[in-house]
């Protein structure tokens, strides 16, 4: 038989009745000290508010997460190999133990369904020695980054972390070591009550440290609420957002309590690498603080001791951090939350926020110009306006209605859809999407603004969209459907690409190089990275950025910041327009007109030197007939 | 301090004005409306005071239908009540008949302040404060800036020309017309909104106020201004523009 030349795991034949007993009690204490750890999380998970407008059908994109994310790791192990790819075969190990330890368990009382001399149990406890080799190195390679590597996301040392590592090491060793002793020596003994030990150690340790997220996130992951930065309905008339711990809704409790501390959120956080306060990270374990203290019906404020309000208006809303999570925390509808929290309270005061709510209020855009000067541009360049017969509607959007470069943008798209024949008209009372007020949390003034816009876009009739506002086509996509059914809307880098064949650009020689900034509402958010990019690369020689698609780094406009100050630590805009004119580019390509303006200013300190600034539009603009 | 605010509901900057076709007043059809701009400071001045000192906020204002809209948004912004003095014809009267309409709404109410903008954004008389405080018999004071309440009365900061303020005291009750800018304007919130419904509005008509209203001042037309393009362009160096620019200052425009 080719079973006789496998390694067999020894196990305890007998045990003596006071080894019942011992074992009975001591599980007992070690169950009732992990359920004194959890029974209150759980408690405060549970007591939270229910999530408003949340489904759990359609389960397809659920079971995908799982398998994707849980199952094969496969976030975690994208983002960082090598630690990830260690994490990775824990998790594995975990998993092919749960048989290993049920039967464990179940033999001391002489109920064990694995047998070691047996065929499928000799295979099994084989089976889960290998993974038993690669968790031990996995979790002492994790050990060493941890407590001598050191990097900075991971934050303070800390000592629970080295006691779970030295508690699945030893779970691991004693494990691998029956498989060196005989059956019924007093070794396979000792081994068994030391591997039993280190297991009933072990249990009490999880909820009561970041180690709890491998028991919930697995549930947080399939639960999520999927959509990505999606901003969850208002309950009803009194829910303003999370303005205390009442407002808390089981599933960001749930979030709070499996944060595992990995720190990519800071990693790649826009905000907390410039400098400011705001750490994604931070957020998360603040309200897991506040859950502690307070409790999920409490009054208390949440914005005060265990979150400030300066870091929770410091976000740009890019993602980044929601995007790397690798246990399903939903960062950005939480920080919007907290947002609306403030600003439908009016606990926030803030001079340029109010002044853009204030002109938004009363005026049609963000930058609080007169619509006479919208018209003149419109008129001025002849662009038509939109009677229900043309195929597109050409949403202009405030930057492109109103800023000189976003115009440029708007012109240069113009001749290309001309060229095209592409039939196209205006809007004479297009207002502001309202995405600058919904992602500060204003929902009065984007109400307004949502509604007015679709009554404006059913009196013309209006079918279809394009803009060059990545940050429109989201707002008018998705968060304007809390209002009304909004219509089919694209990028005009959709658009672009679609017909890049018919243009003229692909045609001219290519000289100089050009790095593609990838704006987070296009490419985080909308998951088009490559459309702008086919643009790019027909005008001039395509480069990357060091940070780019998923991972790009954000120009620091979004979340409504544009019209707000930055004024802690460095500018992101100027540390991502460093790191885009590092790459030797003549030119940074754009397809974003809030990008485009962060960038423009940044790039003036470059003086002479610094790269040009084209939108994707301009680009496939060239060559074309004046 | 039970304070009234006198608002008007006036056209939005942004929203285009047309002429109506009779000449006689502007094309309301397509109109968006907001609160005049004095007013908003009228009101956040009254909030201030009340936040400070205790004490309640009425706003009143005159209009057809569509103002209600622009008093719950006073009353979301803090307001404790409103009354609705309804009126369709607003623009017939004059500054002196709608004085005679808000008096007769705030003086039963019996205030310690009655507060106002200065002037209204689309008519911009700056008279109907000052008649009010007239006709309920008060003291007055334009263009404040900042209001503070001492022993005897009020201290209020006045804005004069060429950058000058002045200080003055007065006696309570008294009516006040508030200058832009003085304060920060707070922003409406869902909160505020959803508050305001459940606040007191009441509606008066003019005949139940008992106010006169025949106009002493009627309007025969109104127009475009012409437009006039005198833009100059100086060119040449700095040095040369800089120096046409003086002597254009000194000759033409006769600033310098």
């Amino acid at each position: 038989m080719m079973t006789a030349f496998l390694p067999t795991l020894a196990e305890p034949q007998q045990f003596s009745g006071w080894e019942r007993l011992l074992f009975a009690e001591l599980a007992v204490l070690s169950l009732a000290g992990f359920w004194k750890q959890l029974g209150p999380i759980l408690g405060n998970i549970l007591q939270s508010k229910k999530d408003p407008g949340f489904r759990l059908f359609p389960i397809g994109r659920r079971v995908r997460d799982f398998v994707w994310e849980v199952l094969l790791q496969a976030k975690v192990i994208r983002e960082r190999p090598l630690a990830g790819l260690a994490h990775a075969v824990v998790f594995w190990a975990f998993c092919a133990f749960a048989l290993v330890t049920l039967n464990h368990c179940a033999a001391v009382f002489g109920l064990g369904f694995l047998d070691p001399a047996g065929l499928v149990g000799r295979f099994y406890f084989d089976f889960a020695a290998v993974f038993a080799v690669a968790c031990a190195a996995g979790i002492f390679g994790l050990f060493v980054r941890r407590f001598v590597a050191r990097p900075k996301w991971l934050g303070e040392v800390s000592w629970e972390s080295g006691l779970i590592a030295l508690l699945i090491f030893a779970l691991m060793v004693t494990y691998l070591a029956a498989f060196f002793v005989a059956a019924s020596g007093t070794a396979a003994q000792v081994l068994w009550w030391a591997h039993t030990l280190t297991l009933l150690a072990f249990l009490p340790v999880i909820p009561h440290t970041k180690h709890l997220h491998l028991m919930l996130s697995p549930i947080t992951v399939f639960l999520s609420r999927g959509g990505f930065g999606e901003i969850p309905p208002l309950a009803d008339d009194e829910d303003f957002g999370l303005v205390a711990g009442k407002d808390l809704t089981k599933l960001i409790s749930l979030q709070a309590y499996s944060c595992v501390e990995c720190g990519r959120c800071m990693e790649h956080c826009p905000a907390n690498n410039t400098g400011k306060l705001l750490n994604p990270k931070e957020i998360v374990l603040g309200l897991r603080g506040y859950l502690n203290a307070y409790g999920p019906t409490s009054e208390e404020p949440l914005l005060g001791k265990y979150n400030a309000q300066e870091a929770a208006f410091e976000c740009t809303t890019c993602g980044a951090c929601e995007y790397q999570c690798p246990v399903g925390i939903e960062h950005v509808p939480i920080i919007v939350g907290l947002r609306r929290g403030a600003v439908n309270t009016g606990a926030w005061e803030d001079q340029r926020g109010a002044r853009l709510f204030l002109t938004l209020e009363r005026g049609a855009n963000a930058l609080g110009i007169s619509s006479a000067d919208r018209d003149k541009f419109v008129d001025k360049n002849s662009l038509p306006l939109f009677d229900g017969t043309q195929e597109y509607c050409l949403w202009l959007g405030c930057m492109g209605a109103y800023d000189p470069r976003g115009r440029e943008i708007v012109l240069a798209l113009v001749k290309v859809l001309r060229y095209l024949k592409v039939s196209f008209g205006v809007l004479r009372k297009e207002r502001c999407t309202g995405d600058p007020v919904r992602r500060l949390g204003n929902d009065l003034v984007f109400q307004q603004l949502a509604e007015a816009n679709f009554e404006t876009l059913k009196q013309n009739r209006v079918t279809k969209i394009v803009s060059i506002c990545p940050h429109c086509v989201r707002t008018i996509q998705e968060d304007w459907k809390a209002y009304g059914t909004p219509p089919e809307v694209e990028h005009h880098s959709e658009l672009l690409s679609r017909h890049l064949h018919r243009l003229p650009v692909q045609n001219l020689e290519k000289k100089e190089k050009i790095v593609f900034h990838d704006p987070c509402y296009l490419g985080r958010y909308r998951g088009i990275y490559e459309e702008p990019r086919s643009v790019a690369a027909a005008a001039r020689d395509l480069v990357e950025a060091p940070r780019s698609h998923e991972r790009s780094f954000c120009c620091g406009a979004g979340g409504g910041l544009a019209f707000l100050g930055e004024e802690k630590g460095q500018r992101a805009s100027q540390a991502r327009a460093a790191e885009l004119a590092a790459t030797g580019a003549s030119v940074v390509g754009t397809a974003c007109p809030f990008c485009n303006t962060m960038f423009r200013d940044a790039l003036v300190e470059k003086g002479d030197g610094a790269p040009e600034l084209l939108d994707i539009a301009q680009l496939a603009a060239r060559g074309l007939p004046e | 301090m039970k304070i009234v605010v006198a608002i008007k509901q006036v056209p939005g900057r942004d929203t285009p004005l047309r002429i109506a076709e009779n000449s006689r007043w502007i094309d309301e059809s397509e109109m968006q409306w907001a609160m005049n701009e004095p007013d908003a400071y009228a009101l956040e001045e009254a909030l201030l005071l009340k936040e400070r000192d205790g004490g309640e906020v009425i706003v009143v204002s005159a209009g057809p239908e569509r103002v209600a809209s622009t008093i719950r948004e006073a009353l979301a912004l803090g307001a404790d009540r409103a009354i609705h003095i309804v009126c369709e014809d607003l623009r017939r009267r004059d500054a002196l008949c709608v004085a005679r309409l808000l008096a007769a709404a705030i003086k039963p109410e019996k205030p310690d302040l009655v507060l106002t903008g200065l002037q209204s954004e689309d008519l911009g008389l700056g008279q109907t404060g000052v008649i009010v405080a007239e006709l309920l018999g008060l003291p007055h004071a334009t263009m404040v800036l900042h209001v503070e309440r001492i022993d005897s009365g009020l201290s209020v900061k006045r804005e004069l020309e060429e950058g000058w303020f002045q200080s003055i005291e007065l006696p309570t009750p008294a009516l006040l017309t508030i200058q832009s800018g003085g304060n920060k304007l707070r922003y409406a919130t869902l909160m505020g909104i959803k508050r305001a419904r459940t606040k007191e509005l009441r509606t008066a008509s003019a005949p139940e106020l008992g106010a006169e209203d025949a106009p002493t001042v009627g309007l025969d037309q109104i127009s475009v201004p012409k437009k006039q393009k005198s833009t100059q362009i100086l060119r040449g160096t700095a040095k040369e523009a800089a120096i046409a620019l003086v002597e254009r200052l000194k000759t033409e425009a006769r600033v310098l």
